[in-house]
């Protein structure tokens, strides 16, 4: 029997407590069509985060670098999540995406896309790129299962049969990645990890790539590309890490768009006519992570005291505008999220007597506990990072807070054997897609040890039956029913709240964005 | 044949200098926390793996031994490859430690020599500023003790010692660039990049610069040559030229020796904040990598850039004065 995907219903579960997300995909149509396109000038593009340098889009999740594949890169859809209009879905590789039955999805490809390199888009480079990427080496780790429990099969040079009976898991899980996974060339993976996919990148997107000049990645149009060639001829991508740089270099009109302005540079630019705010609920959430294969938060009891000490209203005011309360382990424009009904709220008595429970009345008997945060990346860490630290102490927690410099504090964030470095840290985590599993399975299944080093059968058996959903309305229900509630009642970790992504841009840009995975329309684009 | 000694011995000082600053800087480097093979192979390396790659580098030999490989390569004219940089240019690196894609990485050398000419400019262009605004008020102020101009180059040096070069630096790009729209500020696309960073240099670098002037000219004022020429018939402006201005540039030779190194400092802060692709940025992104080859291959060209120019200022001071020795 075949089932089509019904687009829109699967969007509405996918988006149903969507905002837009701060992933920067962008919206081919804004090069061809909006008036900025008309001026024929380069575009200035100010990053936060540096990139990899290693240009094989399987080897990072850094998200700069994300941003550049989807200008480089071609998706086999963009997926819009916006609450005014969640059934909208732009094929764009893809020209249909059918289940065959619960193991056995189809993919339909259009004809006239040629690479960057020339190369005509077949359907051998999907085949080609979701083995290559599911291979279990490949750093970014997005797929489902390995590529030993695929079997991809191509009819026809335009027609793609993912298989997953070998893995057990469903078909329809593809579904989510085909937004945003850049389809690579199979003639480009031949020549395997070491070839030319860590040299250069090579796409089907509106724009190909140059060079990397220093911090400066250069961009062109691309003649051939589907659409016909973009009207702007070249994009700078520049990473700039001062935050008050990128804003000075946006004011003076030297940068087209700047990413992560902190909340004070946001009433700065909010009075200057010429530019545009754009304030975006992410795909991010902060977190709190617990070191779960070490005392004392070995014991789901202490970690849960310490979520009831801790008041996460006084940390999103300090934020300001650049948060956004949620009660789950992932960011509300991810698939399955709901406000938890079980999620710990502050509560100093429920605290005080689960430390009791746990053998440390008011505190005593606890180790020396230490906070682990950094300064310079996420906006405010350090000063709510501070107050995290005296709610603690207050619950008699012997907490202290160790504020690094990212490298350091990169250093010191994963999970080791035995437990890694303090005994909480500060981290967000952002993955570009509607799949919860890119952060419940990732940090919470025993096979993980991500940060948490958390080892739990009862989650670990949640986690993979909510994989093995035979649909995505019963995937749903067992997310929301079963194992996101489940997972606050052991809080391996404190999803704090979502990060809010502020961009800002000259007025002409109103109109690039598309967020996960969803565009705003390019013909508002001023 | 003094020139010749003069260089001789002061290029054997400064190959002494740069092996103590490069012994110091190295072993510093090991001794600080933050594991540059944590960095390299990522955070989810298991501590084996960590180790293993530490003693393949030869990361866990005794520091002398490292050092004494590092010296042998410099030598050669190898100051080793950057741990973090791939080779293609791009900024950072940091692929989990299991990834068979990592690239090649960049030449330290390669590095450095594409990011030096950029702060030399920058340097040369804040000096150039810096000496003619504290020539003219400085020399004005040191001609007229106790009078107004005397006072301004007092206010103008107090007040610029006063200003943080960052603060001045977002405030000027905010004035010029940003509401005047006279000058770019922020990254590099041609010479006009240079100024607004080479006048916040030069602020910092001025209040000095005057204070030293105004006080050798009144000093040069007060001696007895100078009495002495008027009544010889020299006219005050030939004696100001040819012999006050002749003696107390000296003092602010020797000064500017110094104040290179205080240069040296003020680019990190200032090309950060401008985006400015020298040396100053190169060195804040290494050291936030821990990227120590090129942290180190930086401190030994910027030291060997300093020893350079103090022996070039000695020279040129002795050839001014004589009865001066170094």
């Amino acid at each position: 029997m075949t089932t089509d995907i019904n687009r829109r219903r699967f969007l509405r579960g996918a988006a149903g407590a969507a905002a837009a997300s701060g992933f920067m995909q962008i919206n081919p149509d804004f090069f061809i069509s909006s008036a900025f396109a008309a001026t024929g000038k380069p575009m200035t593009f100010l990053s936060a985060e540096n990139i990899t340098g290693n240009w094989d889009p399987t080897a990072h999740t850094t998200l700069s670098q994300k941003n550049i594949e989807g200008f480089v890169m071609g998706f086999l859809t963009r997926t819009p999540m916006r609450l005014d209009n969640p059934g909208a879905v732009n094929n764009e590789l893809a020209t249909s995406i059918n289940l065959l039955d619960p193991h056995r999805l189809e993919i339909k490809l259009r004809q006239d896309i040629v690479f960057h390199d020339g190369k005509p888009f077949k359907a051998e480079d999907v085949k080609a790129t979701f083995e290559y990427g599911a291979l279990p080496d490949r750093p970014a780790q997005w797929y489902p299962g390995p590529t030993e429990t695929l079997t991809i099969t191509t009819p026809d040079d335009y027609t793609v049969i993912i298989d997953t009976s070998k893995g057990g898991y469903p078909a329809h899980l593809f579904i989510f990645l085909a937004s945003f996974l850049p389809i690579m060339s199979a003639k480009d993976i031949a020549e395997g990890p070491g070839g030319v996919l860590s040299q250069r990148l090579n796409g089907t997107g509106p724009f190909k790539f140059v060079a990397q000049q220093g911090n400066d990645t250069v961009l062109e149009a691309f003649d051939g590309y589907f659409k016909g060639k973009p009207a702007i001829p070249a994009i700078h991508f520049t990473f700039v890490g001062d935050s008050t740089t990128r804003m000075l270099s946006l004011m003076n009109g030297q940068a087209s768009i700047v990413e992560r302005l902190e909340p004070e540079q946001v009433a700065t630019l909010e009075s200057n006519p010429a530019i545009s705010i754009n304030k975006v609920v992410s795909v991010e959430n902060k977190y709190l992570w617990f070191r779960c294969s070490k005392p004392p938060f070995d014991d789901p009891r202490v970690r849960m005291a310490a979520c009831h000490a801790i008041d996460r209203t006084q940390i999103l005011e300090v934020l300001g505008s650049a948060g956004h309360a949620s009660s789950n382990f992932v960011s509300p424009v991810k698939f399955g999220y709901i406000d938890l009904p079980n999620y710990p709220e502050y509560d100093p008595d429920k605290c005080q007597a689960l430390l009791a429970e746990a053998g440390f009345p008011k505190g005593v008997g606890l180790p020396p506990l230490e906070y682990i945060t950094s300064v310079g990346f996420y906006p405010k860490t350090k000063e709510y990072g501070e107050i995290i630290a005296a709610m603690l102490q207050e619950q008699g927690l012997p907490v202290s807070l160790t504020v690094l410099e990212p490298a350091a504090w990169n250093e010191r964030l994963y999970d080791r054997p035995g437990g890694g470095p303090g005994h909480m840290v500060d981290c967000g985590w952002s993955t570009a897609s509607p799949e919860p599993d890119l952060v419940l399975r990732t940090h919470f299944h025993s096979s993980s040890h991500r940060i948490t080093g958390i080892v739990d059968k009862d989650i670990d058996a949640s986690l993979d039956k909510e994989r093995s959903a035979p649909t995505l309305e019963a995937r749903q229900k067992i997310l929301q029913e079963e194992t996101m509630p489940l997972i606050a009642s052991k809080m391996p970790a404190l999803s704090l709240f979502t990060s809010v992504m502020i961009h800002a841009m000259q007025k002409e840009f109103v109109g690039l964005y598309i967020y996960p995975d969803g565009s705003m329309d390019a013909s508002a684009a001023a | 044949m003094f020139v010749m000694n003069f260089l001789i011995r002061r290029l054997a000082q400064g190959v002494v200098i740069i092996f103590l600053v490069s012994l110091l800087i190295f072993t510093l480097l090991r001794v600080v926390p933050g594991d540059p093979v944590r960095m390299m192979a990522g955070g989810m390396a298991p501590d084996a793996l960590i180790e293993q790659i530490a003693k393949d580098m030869g990361l866990r030999d005794p520091i002398l031994v490292q050092f004494g490989r590092y010296a042998a390569g410099v030598v050669q004219g190898d100051l080793g490859q950057s741990f973090v940089r791939p080779a293609n240019g791009a900024a950072t690196g940091g692929a989990t430690f299991n990834d068979s894609s990592r690239g090649e990485r960049a030449e330290v050398f390669d590095l450095v020599v594409d990011a030096l000419p950029m702060t030399l400019q920058l340097a040369a262009l804040a000096l150039a500023f810096a000496l003619a605004f504290s020539g003219l008020v400085g020399i004005a102020g040191g001609l007229a003790p106790g009078r107004w101009p005397n006072k301004l180059a007092f206010y103008i040096s107090s007040i610029f010692i006063s200003l943080p070069n960052f603060w001045l630096g977002i405030v000027l790009t905010l004035l010029l660039s940003v509401k005047l729209g006279w000058l770019p500020a922020i990254g590099y696309n041609g010479f006009g990049y240079t100024i607004l960073p080479a006048i916040i240099l030069a602020v910092e670098l001025s209040p000095v610069l005057i204070r030293t002037l105004t006080s050798s000219i009144a000093a040069q004022m007060g001696a007895s040559y100078v009495a002495v020429g008027a009544v010889r018939g020299l006219s005050r402006s030939r004696i100001i030229a040819n012999h006050v201005l002749r003696n107390a540039s000296v003092p602010l030779l020797n000064l500017l020796g110094i104040q290179f190194s205080g240069l040296l400092g003020g680019v990190v802060i200032v090309e950060y904040i401008f985006d400015y692709p020298g040396l100053g940025l190169l060195t804040i992104n290494a050291v936030l990598q821990r990227d120590f080859p090129l942290i180190q291959g930086i401190a030994i060209v910027t030291s060997a850039i300093f020893v350079l120019i103090n022996i070039l200022v000695d020279l040129a001071a002795t050839s001014i004065d004589p009865r001066l020795e170094y």
